[in-house]
């Protein structure tokens, strides 16, 4: 089965990944080790979960400008996720992303809480603001 | 040319075909591709930005982007301070920070100060800085900086990190989104405030209320039922508490901010999407809601942000006398300016005689190697009185607890984890 999501806002080249689906804000200071790319705030809803090569889907954004640099420099060292899809969005987020060339995108609707899951895969396509759920292995 | 969503004056044409030098040209790229995400139709020019960039958030990465734009002739066309960096060079030994990373810390400043920009390292330059005026459009890189702008002076900002700083640096301008437009400068929520707020805690204490629950860079809460003036400080950890917990850019506090005499002027017409109340126990049941965690080394923190030189008088008068107790540490944080003036009407030497420890042009959350330094100390409680740096530091695995001052005082002295 397959779910079509359209986002308000998008930059970026069109790419596919397995969906890591959080369930709370994110900030790449406050909750991620950008020394190995996994989530290290205690009780955050991915913690221990790598942001390698996922497609990052994310409710909300927490403060804080680090991800102005951030992303570049997971990306430069091999932590980087494939993309990212926000809920609501913040500019910081937007720079970082531009700036790192990985694709963002914002303003979900279906909300993509309850319609992604770990483990999906997902496609998104920024010219269209379109994402697409393609595969679902769900139990 | 592509020029995304923006319509470009003469000038920024010319900038984008190169006439102003590539370094110039690849920055308006830039706020091109940012500005067209958020459908900006216009460049705005600014008077004023602040950098955002150490070494421990920009990576080699960073450096290398940093060192090319100097390759391409990059230039401030307009003031830049800079913000808070990740060592206190004083410091980086003891602490145990990385000699190679410390030898590229300078080099990015070396970079910074050819580029024109002041290096303040300050994440207070709206205390100790510049203040800009009502209505002037600047481009801050530091969000406890751009609510401050927004909120307390009518200024107006979007938050600009990193390269999105710089390029507001080297073309004088940046795109016209968010709170440089009216339309988003009004408020959404609603706050009654029912209590007296005593400590810079207090507000921070608010401001996690509000922020945490409702997060959005463009809701905007107004707040009523302030009694007594809030001093600069206040409203400091207020904005702060926001931009953190809330990734909030702007606030509004009726008959005290210059863009809510009223609270009808504050909404605008807007109704708001949400009415808060917030009482005494309201408060008391965020400082009950941290737990501290058995450890023998723990810290009391008074940064996130940095000091102003009344919080430094204020923790030498509350220190004086007194010593940090055994399995304490404490650290204090705050600018070169201030540091200057603090040791010159004796506050430095009532706070080391007490054993705290100042460090100089860092904000402790975002020194370098601070998840290993953490471990190699043992350290495990972490306390302090301000709300930011109790929510910004959790990447580096602290056990946060957030007290008033004079309570974190009285906990460092006596080593009480009350």
């Amino acid at each position: 089965m397959t779910i079509r999501i359209q986002v308000e806002r998008a930059w970026g080249e069109p790419v596919g990944g397995e969906a890591l689906v959080m369930r709370e804000g994110f900030s790449p200071r406050y909750d991620l080790d950008r020394t190995t790319g996994i989530i290290s705030r205690i009780g955050h809803s991915a913690e221990g979960e790598s942001l390698k090569g996922k497609v990052l889907f994310i409710p909300t954004v927490k403060g804080g400008v680090a991800g102005g640099w951030a992303f570049l420099d997971i990306l430069e060292k091999g932590y980087a996720p494939a993309a990212f899809v926000f809920g609501k969005i913040n500019p910081v987020m937007v720079q970082g992303a531009v700036l790192a060339g990985i694709p963002i995108m914002s303003g979900w609707s279906p909300d993509a809480g309850p319609a992604v899951r770990n483990g999906d895969f997902v496609r998104l396509d920024p010219s269209a603001r379109t994402i697409e759920v393609q595969e679902r292995r769900r139990q | 040319m592509n020029t995304g969503t923006l319509q470009l004056t003469p000038e920024e044409q010319a900038m984008l075909q190169g006439e102003q030098g590539p370094a110039v040209q690849q920055a308006l790229r830039y706020q091109i591709e940012v500005g067209t995400f958020f459908g900006a139709t216009r460049m705005v020019p600014v008077t004023n930005a602040h950098f955002m960039g150490d070494i421990e958030v920009m990576g080699d990465a960073g450096l290398a982007h940093l060192q090319a734009m100097a390759g391409h002739g990059a230039h401030c066309r307009v003031d830049t301070s800079t913000n808070a960096r990740c060592m206190d060079f004083a410091a980086a030994g003891c602490l145990g920070q990385d000699a190679d990373e410390v030898e590229k810390e300078r080099k990015v400043i070396r970079i910074l100060r050819d580029m024109r920009m002041v290096t303040t390292d300050t994440c207070i330059n709206y205390q100790t800085v510049y203040q800009p005026k009502l209505g002037e459009h600047v481009a801050w890189g530091d969000t406890g900086t751009v609510i401050y702008a927004n909120s307390v002076f009518g200024a107006r900002s979007n938050f600009e990190s990193g390269n999105a700083g710089l390029s507001a640096a080297l073309t004088g301008r940046t795109p016209a989104y968010g709170f440089h437009l009216d339309e988003c400068r009004l408020g959404s929520i609603a706050v009654d405030i029912r209590t007296d707020l005593l400590d810079t805690a207090d507000w921070g204490a608010v401001g996690k209320i509000v922020g945490h629950p409702n997060q959005d860079y463009f809701a905007v809460p107004v707040f009523e039922g302030v009694s007594d003036m809030p001093v600069s400080d206040a409203l400091k950890h207020l904005g702060c508490s926001l931009a953190s917990y809330g990734s909030m850019a702007m606030y509004h506090i009726v008959g005290v901010t210059p863009e809510a005499a009223t609270a009808s002027q504050a909404f605008g017409g807007r109704q708001p999407s949400q009415r808060i109340s917030i009482t005494r126990d309201d408060l008391e049941a965020v400082y009950a809601s941290y737990r501290y965690v058995s450890g023998a080394r723990n810290l009391v923190v008074f940064s996130g942000p940095q000091q102003s030189l009344l919080e430094m008088r204020t923790l030498a008068e509350l220190f004086s006398g007194r010593k940090v107790a055994h399995g304490m540490q404490v650290f204090v944080t705050t600018n070169h300016a201030i540091l200057a003036d603090a040791r010159r009407l004796g506050y430095v030497d009532a706070l080391e005689a007490a054993g705290v420890q100042i460090l100089d042009g860092v904000c402790f959350y975002i020194l370098q190697r601070l998840s290993k330094i953490r471990e190699e100390n043992g350290w495990t409680n972490l306390v302090s009185n301000s709300a930011k740096i109790v929510n910004t530091i959790t990447a580096h695995r602290f056990n946060t607890v957030l007290r008033r001052t004079r309570d974190c005082v009285d906990i460092a002295c006596t080593g009480a984890l009350k």
